[in-house]
């Protein structure tokens, strides 16, 4: 008997713990978030969500990027800012089933062949390539005719 | 199209893949009320790993996934014809039910799991670099490119049956999005709670604590969160608990079904990550110790289909070492930097919830289905406590980024092997 209270007592802790520990404050929140974004269209879900948070222009510019694209580009060179791992991934992710690399490595600005460029908030210099869409985040630019 | 559109279209195929699956899973579980609940659970599971395991077939011979899906259907509803499950020969009792009241809290904690997973579209920085990116690459190329096999930051050596789960559910819907396919998780959790607490029941455990054991899961927010959806960590607690609960099954003999079951969830979780490798060799290594005359049956029906489906992702395997890894790394002062810096990761509230599972596990009877499911969690515990000593950027990197998610993976199955140390104990509202 007094071993089933002790259990009884720790089973209704833990639910107390684990209710106490939810983020109740988010709840509302989502309620608003869903609400205001549930009729919109996929990508703009997305570029109001928390995956594009940390850069929403970004987003705006691979969104604007994939829509001017041609539509059998295989491959993206992606000038981005330096250092950053989610700026490619989101690229990646975005632009898929395109191949993205990053485009510091390659050895040329303006790739060879079948590859566009998307340049994030910098110019291309003159003559590295053929720009296919001057976004107004970027640029997006094909190798040299 | 609107969210809500979307939604449904999504929920329109999940809902026939899960009736498939609750056609197919005859071949798992005997009818009747016994095995009800769990039949929904497993039925679901069976439902998304048919959808999977219709597109590699599918890019293959260049048909449309839904045409191999109804082969792959034929071909098992004929086999069940030929291979039925016998009925029981000694019906048990029928289950009593979970009191309403530990329903509906359990009913909420999926509501409120509902609006974390679908508020936005899926955006964990893994979904975008691995999961997602995997699957929508195999959806729009209708194949799995070469590249994908030497992406570092993809993880290529990481299973894909989550990818192709996506992509099929994608060819059904005839678009990508990944917004309404996060309906995926919250059924992933529905089906979770329905084999906990059928299982369970099964075992003799009453009503009041297998509907307390599921209101815990269905509130676990490190697991059920909306950062964990289009992740691997939902699926796999809900495979890793099939698993559990199927050895357990097997090693005791509890009916006809029980080998079949293991096969199959091994199926499953070797398919979503790496982890199920792992718990199929050490689900292998308790039949082996434990199983008496049953333990290389068993043994073999735990191990070797993890190992056949390292073979099927063959084509997909990956073409670069591990970046993350290295052996030569590892030494006992690197197992205790991770275990240090695990305890510090832990809030107080974490530890106290430790603290207050273990008082369970102590007040609880030595049962030995949830001693084997114990064994299970604390090998998976400890795996995830010494891996990150091989890990190239430091044990507290790795600890800091994944213990806390891949460890709540591990929710169902402690709730399971805590529970059913109460089996066959009349509660005292009872």
């Amino acid at each position: 008997m007094r071993r089933r209270r002790i259990a009884g007592a720790a089973a209704g802790l833990l639910l107390a713990l684990i209710l106490l520990g939810q983020s109740w404050a988010e709840l509302p929140r989502r309620v608003r978030f869903l609400a205001a974004f549930a009729p919109k269209e996929l990508a703009v879900r997305r570029l109001g969500g928390s995956g594009t948070a940390f850069d929403r222009r970004y987003f705006s510019f691979l969104e604007n990027a994939r829509r001017r694209m041609p539509v059998d580009t295989p491959r993206v060179a992606l000038k981005r800012p330096p250092g950053e791992g989610p700026y490619l991934y989101l690229a990646a992710y975005w632009l898929a089933p395109r191949e993205v690399v990053d485009a510091k490595l390659l050895s040329q600005w303006g790739p060879a062949r079948g590859w566009v460029t998307a340049a994030y908030g910098v110019s291309p210099p003159v003559g590295a390539g053929a720009v296919i869409a001057q976004l107004p985040e970027g640029t997006l630019f094909g190798p040299a005719k | 199209m609107t969210f809500l559109l979307s939604v449904l279209g999504v929920g329109a195929v999940l809902l026939v893949a899960w009736l498939l699956g609750f056609v197919v899973s005859a071949a798992l579980l005997q009818g009747g009320e016994r095995f009800r609940l769990e039949r929904l659970g497993w039925s679901y599971g069976l439902g998304c790993a048919l959808l999977a395991a219709s597109v590699p077939p599918a890019l293959a011979l260049h048909v449309a996934p839904m045409l191999v899906l109804i082969a792959i259907a034929a071909v098992l509803l004929a086999l069940l014809r030929r291979f039925p499950l016998l009925p029981e020969a000694v019906r048990g009792p029928s289950p009593a039910r979970v009191p309403a009241i530990l329903t509906a809290a359990a009913g909420l904690g999926v509501a409120v799991y509902v609006l974390r997973a679908l508020t936005e579209p899926m955006w964990a920085n893994d979904y975008i670099a691995i999961w997602g990116l995997k699957g929508k690459t195999i959806y729009g190329a209708r194949s799995y490119p070469d590249w994908l096999t030497s992406l570092e930051y993809a993880h290529p050596e990481y299973p894909v049956g989550l990818p192709l789960l996506y992509a099929a559910v994608s060819f059904a819907i005839g678009h990508w999005d990944d917004h309404a396919m996060a309906l995926l998780f919250p059924l992933f959790q529905i089906a979770t709670l329905c084999v906990l607490v059928g299982w369970l029941l099964r075992r003799g455990v009453s009503p009041q604590i297998a509907g307390l054991a599921a209101a815990l899961v269905a509130w676990f927010e490190p697991l059920y969160s909306g950062f964990l959806a289009g992740m691997a960590e939902v699926p796999l607690a809900f495979g890793v608990l099939l698993f559990g609960s199927a050895l357990a099954d097997a090693l005791d003999e509890t009916d006809e079904g029980s080998l079949r079951r293991l096969v199959v969830a091994v199926l499953m979780i070797a398919a979503l990550k790496n982890e199920g490798l792992f718990f199929a060799i050490v689900g292998a290594l308790i039949a082996l110790v434990f199983g008496k005359g049953r333990r290389w049956k068993v043994a073999f029906a735990a191990l070797a289909p993890a190992l056949l489906m390292r073979v099927l992702h063959w084509p997909w395997r990956s073409r670069i070492p591990l970046a993350d890894f290295e052996s030569g790394l590892f030494s006992t002062e690197r197992v205790w930097d991770s275990i240090v810096a695990a305890g510090r990761l832990l809030g107080w509230s974490a530890w106290i919830g430790l603290a207050l599972v273990a008082v369970l596990i102590v007040a609880g009877r030595s049962v030995v289905a949830g001693n084997r499911l114990l064994l299970l969690a604390f090998a998976a515990l400890a795996a995830y406590l010494v891996i990150p000593a091989f890990a190239v950027r430091g044990p507290a990197w790795l600890i800091d980024t994944t213990l806390l998610r891949t460890t709540a993976a591990l929710a169902p199955l402690l709730a399971a092997a805590v529970a059913v140390r109460y089996a066959g104990e009349e509660p005292r509202a009872a």
